[in-house]
């Protein structure tokens, strides 16, 4: 079962990592790459029970916790960015720096 | 079962990515993070199941939610590369065969391992640090983004 598992995360990461090539939008640029952090975690989630590598657990809890601090920053700084310039493309965000 | 869990977690990844309306899109991403966190729970990784529900479903989901009132529910049409698809497809494929290439080494890790008794116990203050941390980072997010969504007082009507 620990190939399922991995098969499974493998395809969890290649559809975040098809969402963060393809989509520009800001909110599924963050669910893309929150997926990619959580394929990570589900491999490390298995690895730890099917193959007892018990090392891998608070290595998933440091992943989870990185990736709620770039989730929190991440949205609002988008927020912050999304108030003066109206898109929602981060392309398309161009500020002027007021010196 | 788990091949279950697992193929509606990809349905949903795939839902919430294709989805024209934000809102759709979150509801699925909640789903698919609460399915996960079952699904740890499932592999006897009680804390670490219920860790991700409470900050995927529940934190997470939230400012994002936050995030949609800014920019409206509906996404803005963008052209997708179609080689993308190719790449994560590759990517997947080469991800495969590299595991399935050297999983043999993976299995001998696997007899040297001896599990420890009293690992939760024994790393309960560094699990507090991390709850902390993240509830920190919610809350510091979830303040500031009440600030900046919030309309300025006019003083001049």
């Amino acid at each position: 079962m620990f190939e399922v598992d991995m098969v499974f995360a493998f395809a969890l990461f290649s559809i975040g990592l098809y969402g963060v090539s393809s989509h520009k939008d800001f909110l599924r640029l963050f669910f893309s790459l929150e997926m990619l952090i959580n394929a990570v975690i589900l491999m490390l989630a298995s690895s730890a029970y099917r193959l007892g590598i018990v090392e891998a657990i608070p290595l998933a809890y440091m992943v989870m916790v990185i990736a709620t601090l770039e989730a929190a920053v991440g949205i609002l700084i988008f927020a912050a960015v999304h108030k003066f310039t109206q898109s929602t493309i981060p392309d398309e965000m161009e500020t002027e720096v007021i010196v | 079962m788990n091949i279950v869990f697992l193929t509606l977690v990809l349905v949903l990844a795939i839902t919430s990515l294709s989805a024209k309306n934000s809102i759709t899109s979150l509801i699925s991403f909640g789903l698919m993070m609460l399915l996960l966190g079952i699904y740890y729970i499932t592999l006897d990784e009680k804390l670490l199941g219920l860790f991700q529900i409470f900050v995927y479903t529940g934190g997470i989901a939230v400012l994002m939610l936050f995030g949609i009132t800014l920019i409206g529910t509906t996404f803005k049409p963008t052209k997708p590369n179609p080689w993308t698809v190719a790449i994560a497809f590759g990517f997947f494929v080469a991800l495969t065969t590299l595991f399935f290439v050297h999983k043999d080494k993976l299995h001998r890790i696997h007899q040297d391992v001896t599990i420890q008794d009293g690992l939760f116990a024994s790393t309960f203050g560094d699990m507090v640090i991390l709850f902390a941390l993240i509830g920190a980072s919610l809350l510091y997010g979830t303040i500031k983004m009440i600030n900046v969504i919030k309309p300025k007082r006019r003083d001049d009507v």
